[in-house]
């Protein structure tokens, strides 16, 4: 059930409706059947991995509470640990593990009969997994207090406008929601609903629209010159922007209908101005993930300076593993551990150099913020092709085969597309700026023209919106 | 109910449902006469409801390979253009159908044909909704219902502007402006052609027995009402045709034996020696505006 469909409509609809007309005690456990509802329409039988990593992180959050020596506490983390992650690491990374056994055993001329898994990765495996393993992260390090109600926890685990794309809610902000007692509030259905239409539209008149051309051309690189692949590196860049975005917004604003607050995912990153300040705004639910229970419990950067490297590159290449079982994604990992690296480097010189005040600059911060993105679209090269030898061929032709520019099977379509882009980081610009709201903060935009924006948009997805596309980031 | 009690609680909410129901009523406006508009423009642009003589009926290839202007100079008579990209074999018989309750003085319809013609895959499997712009055309309607799935047919009813996309809009603007001009300017990349043939990549021609059956029907009930057909090929470009030259060869005898069958058809073929030709296609199946030029003043001649 997609957000960007009728049935969903009409599912929450339901659920809002009940949900505020039943007894404060009961709702928690009507969103947790509503949640496995909206799950179960995918594939009902998956439904039972959740629950079971449910049952494992809420038995092994009390008991870790309960355990008083430390050893008692690490057995219970470690069972949390290894029994949530053993379906992740089954259903998402089997076959990538056999897949490099076969090519390695070959290389040796062994005999390897394994053959790939029939398998289908269960929908938002990884978000759920996370999610509960941060709580029992938690509760060891004494973060937040255990959870004595099953059905909270579990209704925390499986909340549905979050399950299957993020964002990655930690129980400190999401599980004590539960207990509260939501009111109606129009004001909340209102500007839930106004941030549900931004993401819809950049969902499905911006990012649908933009895998059309993306799709045609990262299919068949070797059959598109170097600018052609640039624009759709720079297409693919949005497109996954306004995808994934444009998912935890509509999550966002499903949520806030409802009176819970979710973090907020994404903060204008293509207007990052160094490569650290583009992962505290790119999908923050994860990267604060992996900053909070990986960088920091590997020492952060209070190590010697090469465990330090060390530490970057394991975050970024695990972040990259995270996203798929390709080794196209562990490269994209690696590049931005190495930018990040770079980056560093590159401050220390300035400070060596005495131009450490040209960061205040405004041209030098454009310049930054230009170049910020340039390096990030390189990276998205590898995280969109199929296969690192298409990544490397891209690159090749990006830099050496400069020929006719492919406009897409409609030259009307390309142009809209790029009218759309240039919407988008108008939009952007005014956020940036504080005139326009990001994630419920004030606007500074006359109210007749905030209206007049809405009507736009409404038109813009009934008449551009192509609908039905699945959210690219289900498949994480 | 508790629901409601919080909505008698809540202060902000007479205000709130204020904003939201105008702006529902606004986007319903709103959409109602965007819609009416984009329609109107679609009908000048495809000539519906005019008193053409002349009708040129089939998608993309001829859209672009035909430039009506020219014809409706030449001849002296006016001309709808009523092609769509993707229409197939079944499509086209619904146009006809529409086109002739529309237009009640064609004469003639030049019918774009091509090897491809009676391919089932290919062309948009879902094509009914190209009809979604004239769901207020009652035969129309009746065979958008009958293909579509519940919530699709009434989405696209209720809400005008679902009914179109970018492509229509253009269409549309270019209606209001008369401008039927071929846009799609360059030549094609042969080189890139070449290696999407040899890989596989393109379009296979996969002929089925019931789509030669529904342009069978079409040409009698066009019979009926003594309107003349011409089947007209549109060149292709040789690189393509010869791709898979013996079931392209079977799609040709098709069109000769038809015109063979039935007095009112006539086939011009305008393969040779334009398919040789690589300067007048912008890609392999469409023409540019130096060879929409061409193939107009050779219809043209051919049909004074």
């Amino acid at each position: 059930m997609l957000f960007n469909s009728w049935e969903f409509i009409l599912f929450f609809s339901g659920v809002f409706i009940l949900y505020f007309s039943i007894p404060y005690k009961v709702r928690s456990l009507f969103l947790l059947i509503a949640s496995y509802t909206f799950y179960m329409a995918w594939k009902w039988d998956y439904a039972l991995i959740m629950i079971g990593v449910t049952f494992v992180n809420y038995f092994a959050g009390k008991e870790i509470n309960k355990a008083i020596r430390k050893s008692h506490k690490q057995y219970w983390l470690f069972f949390a640990l290894s029994f949530s992650l053993i379906p992740l690491i089954y259903f998402k990374y089997a076959n990538f593990f056999i897949e490099n056994v076969t090519v390695f055993t070959s290389y040796f001329e062994l005999n390897n009969n394994i053959s790939p898994l029939q398998l289908i990765l269960p929908v938002g495996i990884s978000f759920f997994t996370f999610q509960s393993l941060s709580y029992s992260l938690d509760v060891y390090n004494n973060k937040t207090t255990v959870e004595n109600n099953f059905v909270n926890f579990a209704v925390f685990v499986a909340f549905f406008p979050q399950l299957v794309a993020g964002p990655i809610e930690r129980s400190t902000n999401l599980l004590s929601q539960f207990k509260e007692n939501h009111d109606f509030d129009s004001e909340k259905l209102v500007t839930g609903i106004q941030l549900f239409i931004w993401g819809l539209f950049k969902k499905v008149v911006i990012a649908d629209r933009l895998s059309l051309y993306v799709d045609s051309v990262y299919g068949t690189p070797e059959l598109h010159t170097g600018n052609t692949l640039t624009v759709a590196t720079l297409f693919f860049a949005i497109q996954i922007y306004c995808d994934f975005s444009g998912y935890s917004d509509m999550a966002i604003g499903i949520a806030r209908m409802l009176g819970f607050r979710l973090m907020q995912n994404f903060n204008l990153p293509y207007l990052a101005s160094s490569i650290a300040d583009f992962w505290k705004r790119w999908h923050i639910s994860l990267s604060t993930w992996f900053a909070d229970y990986l960088y920091i419990p590997l020492g952060g950067n209070r190590v010697k300076y090469i465990r330090w490297i060390l530490n970057i590159f394991i975050v970024f290449l695990v972040s990259g593993f995270w996203h798929g079982a390709q080794w196209t994604f562990v490269i994209w990992g690696g590049l931005h551990a190495l930018y990040y690296l770079f980056e560093s480097w590159g401050d220390k010189f300035l400070k060596l150099i005495s131009l450490n005040n040209i960061k205040n600059n405004t041209f030098y911060k454009v310049f930054k913020i230009l170049v910020v993105f340039i390096i990030v679209c390189y990276a998205w090269v590898f995280f969109r092709s199929n296969s690192v030898t298409d990544a490397f061929l891209i690159t090749e032709k990006i830099f050496t085969d400069w020929g006719s520019l492919y406009r897409g099977s409609s030259t009307v379509t390309f142009v809209l597309s790029i009218f759309l882009i240039c919407l988008l980081f108008g939009v952007q610009l005014l956020q940036y700026f504080k005139i326009a709201s990001i994630y419920f903060s004030k606007s500074k935009v006359y109210s007749s023209f905030q209206f007049a924006w809405y009507v736009m948009l409404l038109l813009g997805i009934s008449t551009l919106g192509i609908s039905s596309n699945a959210f690219i980031y289900f498949q994480f | 109910m508790k629901l409601i009690n919080d909505i008698k609680k809540d202060l902000n909410f007479k205000n709130n449902f204020k904003i939201v129901s105008t702006l529902i009523i606004t986007f319903f406006i709103c959409d109602f006469i965007l819609g009416i508009g984009i329609e109107k423009g679609l009908e000048k642009y495809y000539g519906l409801n005019t008193t053409a003589e002349i009708a040129l009926v089939g998608h993309s290839h001829l859209m672009l390979g035909i430039n009506k202007v020219k014809v409706e100079e030449s001849l002296n008579v006016k001309v709808s253009k009523y092609t769509r990209e993707g229409v197939n074999i079944s499509d086209r018989q619904i146009m006809i159908d529409q086109l002739l309750r529309k237009n009640n003085s064609i004469k003639t319809i030049i019918y774009g044909v091509d090897a491809w013609s009676f391919t089932g895959e290919g062309l948009s499997a879902n094509s009914y909704t190209l009809f979604y712009p004239f769901l207020a055309d009652a035969n129309v309607n009746a065979y958008v219902k009958k293909k579509s799935s519940f919530t699709e047919y009434w989405l696209h009813k209720l809400i005008k502007t679902t009914r179109f996309n970018e492509g229509l809009i253009s269409s549309s603007i270019r209606g209001y402006l008369s401008n039927w001009s071929n846009l799609k300017f360059g030549e094609v990349d042969t080189i890139r052609l070449k290696e999407e043939i040899k890989v596989g990549k393109f379009r296979k021609i996969n002929t089925k027995i019931e789509n030669i059956e529904i342009l069978r029907e079409s040409i009698k009930v066009l019979g009926l009402k003594n309107i003349q057909i011409i089947l007209l090929y549109v060149p292709t470009i040789d690189l393509y045709n010869t791709a898979e030259i013996s079931k392209f060869n079977e799609s040709i005898t098709i069109f000769e034996n038809l015109e063979k069958e039935f007095k009112h058809v006539k086939y011009i073929s305008f393969l040779e020696p334009w398919s040789h030709q690589y300067s007048i296609f912008h890609d392999p199946i469409h023409l540019n505006p130096k060879g929409q030029d061409l193939i107009t003043l050779e219809l043209i001649k051919k049909i004074k």
